[in-house]
């Protein structure tokens, strides 16, 4: 390599477009992929470290790109979101269900996040548990669907597509975990969420007649965002992360390695007996700090929904 | 005369013959114009079936938010219907199909009639789906995107198969019969088109041996296929519901139950319908006590095998107790929930009929027809205590939540229930003025059966390859998507080192072997000198965050270390970004350097790891190879039939 190249690239960086870097580097799996025709271009970043390691990365993609709809169907390249749900630190105020809800303009009379007040026997206390999809590695709702309209990513997460949608609801019978909701009638979405258009990454503008649910945040995980839920728990009790990255990221910052949590806290998953294998895992509910459901100061949970929901 | 007694009466071919036009005669008399009572009759059906429709259109401008289904009770009173109609529809090939291929003699005057059954149940309750479906719009999506591993794709490969094949079967045993309608059609001065439409149906046929043959060997073929596509298309169904992991529906003895139960309510049901004809169309000589009484032998094997059937299902569970079996049982047993169904059915659906036909002297016409309308009462009411209890009984109990699931079917939902009903009597009525209700040559047959020489041998039938219209069929499989490679990873940018700070501070990162060990070394410098005592962190930077690696203070060297990371995961080539942040003291706080650097684990990056598992886009392949094998016997089968019938409007003009 010559002087005047090295330091070139030492001094800056070569900003290139993806199909350059692609032939720069044709060994590197990923990284020598050209960006998808339809797909806009991400800006490929090319530098040398000190250890002499030539490194590309592509710069975040911004919150206004629309998935493509393959895009949508594949995931993230490379990821594999997962989620913890620390029970010990969960007070059941509610704010990550509220906040989902307004965050995917989630009518009234559904919860994508729901909080249960779980008790899982006479002798030991009540606690919260809150509900997203758990996006199962094994997902009985896409085994049933018979159009394909929910599946499974590459990344974990189940979607549904309610432009394919037929409204038969076997998904909603097949889920044990109750996640599935259903557009009875007619959708009536504020502006703000017809404005953006469509895509299954983020749900809205509704369909009548079709499935919906938790989709865990998608097109904020693309922008290096943590799911609203997590993002808002005051608790920092829903952790967020990439499995293949080892990791996980709560509301306060804090990011622990996924594999040390799991281990050290010895999480379970619902209702593993299924077979249904969730990509969301729960922290027992052991030493909290804050009243159990039904004490005095207790929370409520966000279960003031009423006759609504059923 | 009866037909019956006609048997045993009739010595001679002329007798045989002179009775088998009285037959005829009798018979044809159904097809006469309809009275004051048949026209009230159907008008009200056509009334209410209307109404019905009414009803669907305004679901359709509304939503599915004019039915009482909500998100934990999301199936209701249309599948209830679809379950029960799918289940009646199961009368054509027991009573016809199984008693035609045992050549029972008595089944003769009923046939025509429980293939009709088989057809428009068929079409009513297929029609529920439709209707229970939330964008009916979107049908097509089901051939266009269609996944074979769910159990709907299943449904609807195996009902068309059997709606296909009940149709074949029904029309194949009425054309020796309509040579018969079109010259009395002609007689009677009827209108040419139907004079037309009877010969057109009639294929030609004559009573010649060749025409005979080829017409057993159809209709022999047809019976024989007919039966196992019956017990799939409700074990289909049944699977359904078998296949989730609910409790109630979860259980391997689902397909048998709700095959007994078909048959079970099927024959009830053909029953109800002997006795309504028998009664508007006179046919008190042709349908006999004797055939309800032969019926009901059938229906009292099948009240038990229906009871033992239920016995094991609900013993199971009950003695099992599992907490979600348990509550379950508790919703259907206690007087809070569904209690009074639940017992009422048992009365209804089992102990009533029981009680009705265990006697032989008490089975009279009455308590036979009594028993039918109850067992179809009662298995309404089963398929509606199998979907929604369970759908209220969630593993995750809602009232955890503090939501309380109901369901009652609403004004519309029982408006277009009754125009299920009213739409099958209705259909069954109108094909009863076209078309003899008894099978007239079937019924003739048996007079001149008593002569000494069997007219026409049966013989083994050989099936017929398979044809290429069969894989016709096939182009409703999912098309197969394409796996996409991976197109470019998205990550955070930036890899610089060393970065400036105010006071020109610095700070340089990089992987060092101290003392023989994999380090990450920090130096800290102001203007080019080493800074001591300052607390840096490291960190590796993770998607939402950085991950903590260790904090450590800077040596008069201005360095500070910590190990190297070990098995944290990279990038797919082992790349990771590592971040050093001075913690203290205050003034230099935020000072930081990011270096990428190779070190981590590759990220195994994979590429739809189980291309082919239930829940793929792709099905497995022993299940593709399942079902097209099926399907091909089926067809072929078909294929054979359909040969033979043209094989017989072939068949040259003799002399």
């Amino acid at each position: 390599m010559s002087m005047e190249r090295r330091e070139f690239l030492r001094s800056g960086l070569l900003v290139a477009g993806g199909a350059a870097a692609g032939a720069l580097i044709p060994a590197h799996g990923d990284v020598a992929e050209p960006a998808t025709s339809n797909a806009p271009a991400a800006a490929a970043t090319l530098a040398l470290t000190p250890d002499g390691d030539l490194v590309v990365t592509h710069a975040p993609r911004g919150a206004s790109a629309r998935p493509t709809s393959e895009e949508v169907r594949r995931g993230v390249p490379g990821r594999k979101w997962v989620m913890v749900i620390d029970l010990a630190n969960c007070d059941g105020c509610g704010v990550c269900s509220m906040t989902c809800a307004k965050s995917h303009f989630v009518p009234s009379d559904r919860q994508w996040l729901r909080v249960f007040r779980m008790q899982d026997d006479p002798a030991s206390t009540p606690y919260w548990m809150p509900r997203p999809c758990f996006h199962c590695d094994d997902p009985p709702c896409a085994r049933v669907c018979p159009v394909g309209a929910t599946f499974k990513r590459d990344d974990g997460i189940v979607l549904i597509d309610n432009e394919r949608c037929i409204g038969c609801r076997f998904c909603m019978a097949a889920c044990p975990y109750s996640v599935r909701t259903f557009n009875w009638g007619r959708p009536n979405d504020p502006p703000a969420a017809t404005a953006r258009g469509y895509s299954p990454e983020w749900g809205y503008p509704r369909r009548v007649g079709t499935a919906e649910k938790c989709d865990f945040c998608p097109d904020m995980a693309r922008d290096g965002k943590l799911p609203h839920c997590a993002g808002v728990c005051p608790m920092g009790a829903i952790w967020f992360g990439d499995e293949n990255e080892d990791a996980v990221t709560n509301s306060r910052g804090e990011t622990v390695q996924l594999s040390k949590l799991l281990r050290d806290r010895a999480a379970f998953r619902e209702l593993e007996e299924l077979g249904t294998k969730p990509r969301v895992y729960y922290l027992p509910p052991d030493n909290r700090h804050y009243p159990a459901p039904g004490e005095p100061g207790a929370q409520n949970g966000n279960q003031s929904h009423g006759v609504e929901q059923r | 005369m009866s037909a019956m007694t006609l048997a045993v009466r009739a010595e001679g071919a002329d007798t045989a013959q002179f009775e088998a036009d009285a037959v005829r005669r009798d018979l044809l008399a159904t097809l006469h114009p309809i009275g004051a009572i048949g026209r009230v009759w159907i008008g009200s059906l056509v009334a209410i079936v209307g109404l019905a429709a009414a009803a669907w259109i305004y679901q359709l401008v509304n939503g599915l938010r004019v039915t009482d289904m909500r998100n934990y009770v999301s199936w209701g009173t249309y599948m209830t219907d679809f379950v029960f109609f799918i289940g009646i529809s199961h009368a054509g090939t027991l009573i016809s199909a199984i008693l035609r291929v045992t050549n029972a003699g008595w089944r003769r005057p009923i046939t025509r009639m429980a293939e009709a059954i088989t057809v428009f149940a068929l079409l009513v309750g297929g029609s529920m789906v439709v209707i229970d479906m939330g964008r009916p719009d979107r049908v097509l999506n089901l051939v266009l995107h269609g996944r074979v591993q769910s159990p709907i794709l299943w449904d609807l490969i195996s009902v068309a198969t059997y709606i296909t094949g009940s149709l074949l079967y029904l029309y194949v045993a009425m054309i020796p019969d309509m040579p018969i309608l079109a010259e009395a059609a002609r007689a009677a001065g009827r209108s040419p088109r139907l004079v037309r439409l009877y010969e057109v149906l009639s294929l030609g046929f004559r009573e010649t041996p060749e025409h005979r043959r080829r017409l057993a060997r159809a209709l022999g073929a047809m019976a024989v296929i007919i039966i196992p596509v019956a017990v799939s298309v409700h074990s289909v169904v049944s699977w359904v519901f078998g296949m989730t992991l609910r409790p109630g529906w979860h259980s391997t003895i689902f397909a048998p139950y709700f095959v007994i139960g078909a048959i079970y309510s099927g024959t009830a049901a053909i029953i109800t319908a002997m006795a309504l004809f028998r009664r508007a169309y006179h046919l008190e000589q042709y349908l006999l006590p004797e055939h309800f009484r032969r019926l009901a032998m059938l229906l009292l094997a099948l009240t038990m095998l229906y009871g033992y059937f239920t016995l094991s299902e609900f013993l199971t569970t009950w003695y099992g107790r599992t907490a979600t079996d348990v509550r379950l049982l508790d919703l259907l047993g206690g007087g809070a929930g569904f209690g009074l169904v639940f017992w009422g059915w048992t009365v209804v659906g089992f102990f009533a009929p029981l009680a009705l036909l265990v006697f032989p002297s008490r089975r009279s016409l009455a308590s036979i027809l009594t028993a039918s309308v109850l067992i179809n009462v009662g298995m309404w009411l089963e398929r509606y205590l199998i979907i929604i209890p369970t759908l209220e009984t969630p593993f995750l109990p809602a009232s955890a939540a503090g939501i309380k699931p109901h369901y009652f079917p609403s004004i519309i939902e029982i408006t277009i229930t009754a125009g299920a009903f009213a739409a099958f009597m209705l259909l069954f009525t109108l094909f009863s003025r076209v078309f003899p209700i008894l099978s007239i040559w079937e019924t003739a047959e048996a007079a001149e059966e008593a002569s000494p020489a069997p007219a026409y041998p049966e013989r083994r039938h050989r099936m017929a390859p398979a044809t290429i219209g069969v894989l016709l069929l096939f182009g409703a499989l999912p098309s197969v998507a394409t796996a996409h490679r991976a197109s470019g990873q998205v990550t955070p940018a930036g890899a610089a080192a060393p970065v400036a700070r105010p006071g020109n501070t610095q700070i340089a990162l990089k992987r060092a072997s101290e003392d023989g060990q994999d380090m990450l070394v920090a130096t800290v410098t102001a203007d080019g000198r080493p800074l001591a005592g300052v607390t840096v962190g490291f960190s590796v930077a993770r998607t939402f965050g950085n991950m903590t690696l260790g904090t450590d203070q800077t040596l008069s060297d201005g360095s500070a270390a910590v190990a190297f990371p070990k098995g944290v995961p990279g990038d797919s080539i082992g790349r990771l970004r590592v971040l050093a942040t001075v913690q203290a003291p205050a003034e230099l706080v935020g000072t930081n350097a990011t270096v990428t650097m190779s070190g981590g684990l590759p990220t195994r990056v994979t590429n739809e790891s189980q291309p082919r598992a239930l829940w793929s886009a792709r099905p497995p392949l022993a299940m593709i190879a399942t079902i097209l094998g099926l399907l091909l016997c089926v067809w072929s089968t078909y294929a054979f039939v359909v040969g033979q019938l043209i094989a017989m409007s072939h068949v040259k003009q003799e002399g």
